[in-house]
């Protein structure tokens, strides 16, 4: 029933975005022409097919892919803290993408998926390097794990800025990593669409049986171990998907902060912690969140257009320390 | 009477500090037995090694005849459940959701409950006098109720033996004795009962043997009556026992223990 709602405020997210830009598709006309019995302007349906559709697309992936992320990493770190963007998995993500961008143009479908292989390996790299560091006996409190998020994903990000050093002449590379760096989402091709709606696809059904194993890793380690859970194997599988999640997010839209801390937690209040139950409406619900956001990015100070990473920050920045004064009041540091 | 675990030269040590040295026992299938010692003496590791979690450096441990390093540990925690001390939950779990998890090594590979897991965890809440407590959150519950929870997940898994780590622990003496008589009735329902104890006063009438663990000497075992003598609790708890005592002393003993 709640899912059902989800998809109904998803359709109409999509419908509302659409329409809204410099060139204004009321929904309305765009309603009657979907049912056969109006047109679009010519300009209307180029607009609506060639930037207006991907632009919703990749948002709603790049949303979705986040807070899916976002909810694996809370439960192998066993902390509801953790996020992509916070624990330096989207840092490392923009590393290795950048990598790819210097070496191959971004525009191709090879440069494309080179680079988001490349997010891909950055993402796990980095968090295997974070849970290495913040690991106390198989428990990861918030504080090293936040110091230890923090140190890696500053490194991680600024190296990205040793490829400006590189980057010869005024080529594209800079511009991407810029666009990467600030968290916008940018125009994409459809073939990028696809290999983002790929790796979202294979990480979604990745985290379906996984869930289950999450609510037993809660438990803490050894008692998850004793009740027949393969710790380790669960940890890896964790670490894997979730940063395939968070590479098909940092290939569109760069550092998107906190949309992985927001989106489950607002999730975890409404429907309670069971990992298996949050999945779904989890993936829906980030789609959501920053289509939502991204809209409100494109337009509110248009004709500038505010990168949807500053928009998230604003709003999740207070969000998160607010999480934090409550995790210290629930002790569970 | 069959017998369900054993240990055959068992010895297990941190580093070089050994904890059991060629320990060997066994646990039948009605065991009510009570693990006594001072902290560090090995209790929990004892209970560890039973559970499977933790490995003996050298000896057997055998379940149903077999050795526990021949069975996965999904096996393992069918038959044997341990009830830790502590648990730490990070997520606002409700108690359903919290003793659900006792199914684990039951569930196939998606973790889909079938109506015989949901069946198991019915039982267990009922067992244990939980059932009004389903929706609850697990962290907010009392030490009673959080005690009494924690035992239901290991019921969920449909042990044949229980392992209990301090289950009275922290608990105020109202609570300990509703605690005994509940492993009580688990016993009387056919579960054997291994349990870390160190209220002394609530082992006799309710556990019929006792094993004494203490450092620098290996396992004694015996019924309570001989093994919480004041010679030997003086000698293993290293200290001076205190037999005149001043003070009025109140000693509240578990319903049938009187006549037992």
């Amino acid at each position: 029933m709640q899912f059902i709602l989800l998809l109904v405020v998803l359709l109409l997210a999509i419908l509302i975005s659409a329409g809204v830009g410099a060139v204004a598709i009321p929904a309305g006309v765009l309603l009657r022409s979907l049912a056969g019995r109006g047109h679009l302007t010519d300009t209307q349906r180029t607009i609506l097919l060639a930037i207006r559709l991907p632009r919703i697309l990749a948002a709603a992936m790049v949303g979705s892919a986040l807070s899916v992320s976002g909810l694996l990493f809370q439960g192998l770190f066993r902390n509801p803290l953790a996020d992509p963007y916070v624990i330096g998995s989207s840092g490392g993500a923009v590393l290795g993408a950048s990598l790819g961008v210097f070496l191959l143009p971004p525009v191709s479908v090879a440069g494309f998926g080179t680079s988001a292989l490349l997010a891909f390996g950055g993402a796990i790299a980095s968090i295997a390097l974070v849970y290495a560091l913040a690991n106390v006996e198989g428990r990861t409190p918030v504080v090293p794990l936040l110091l230890a998020g923090f140190a890696v994903s500053t490194m991680l990000s600024y190296s990205s800025y040793f490829l400006e050093v590189l980057d010869r002449g005024f080529g594209t590379g800079m511009r991407v990593l810029t666009s990467w760096l600030h968290g916008t989402i940018v125009q994409p091709t459809w073939p990028q669409l696809a290999i983002v709606g790929l790796m979202l696809a294979a990480g979604l059904c990745a985290s379906v049986p996984l869930a289950q194993r999450l609510n037993t890793l809660a438990l803490g380690e050894e008692y998850a171990a004793h009740l027949g859970l393969d710790v380790q194997q669960t940890r890896i599988a964790v670490i894997v998907v979730g940063s395939l999640l968070t590479a098909a997010a940092v290939a569109l839209g760069g550092l998107i902060s906190f949309v992985g801390l927001i989106v489950p937690h607002m999730m975890r209040m409404l429907l309670g912690p069971d990992h298996a139950r949050l999945l779904p409406y989890t993936a829906l619900a980030g789609a959501i969140f920053l289509l939502v956001a991204d809209t409100v990015a494109r337009t509110v100070m248009a004709p500038a257009e505010l990168p949807v990473g500053v928009l998230t920050a604003c709003i999740g920045g207070p969000f998160f320390l607010y999480l934090l004064r409550k995790a210290r009041a629930e002790a569970f540091l | 009477m069959k017998e369900l675990l054993t240990f055959l030269d068992v010895s297990f040590g941190y580093g070089e500090c050994a904890i059991l040295s060629d320990f060997t026992a066994s646990v039948p299938a009605d065991a009510r037995i009570a693990l006594v010692g001072p902290n560090g003496a090995g209790k929990t590791t004892l209970l560890r090694i039973a559970a499977g979690t933790l490995r003996a450096r050298s000896g057997d441990v055998r379940l149903h005849g077999r050795p526990l390093t021949s069975l996965s540990q999904r096996a393992i925690a069918r038959s044997v459940a341990m009830v830790p001390q502590d648990v730490e939950v990070p997520f606002p779990f409700t108690v359903e959701q919290f003793v659900r998890q006792g199914r684990t090594p039951y569930l196939g590979w998606l973790g889909g409950f079938n109506p015989s897991d949901r069946d198991a965890v019915e039982r267990a809440l009922d067992l244990t006098d939980t059932v009004h407590l389903r929706s609850r959150i697990f962290n907010q519950l009392s030490g009673g109720e959080r005690q009494r929870v924690k035992i239901a997940l290991g019921l969920a898994q449909n042990p044949r033996l229980l392992l209990l780590d301090e289950p009275t622990q922290h608990l105020d003496i109202g609570r300990q004795l509703e605690l005994i008589e509940l492993i009580r009735q688990l016993a009387d329902q056919g579960i054997a009962i291994v349990a870390a104890m160190h209220d002394l006063g609530l082992i006799e009438g309710t556990f019929s043997s006792v094993w004494l663990l203490s450092p620098e000497r290996s396992v004694r075992q015996g019924p309570p009556r001989r093994m919480l003598s004041p010679e030997l609790l003086e000698e293993v708890f290293n200290c001076p026992s205190h037999r005149a005592v001043s003070l009025p002393q109140l000693l509240l003993v578990p319903k049938e223990a009187t006549h037992s």
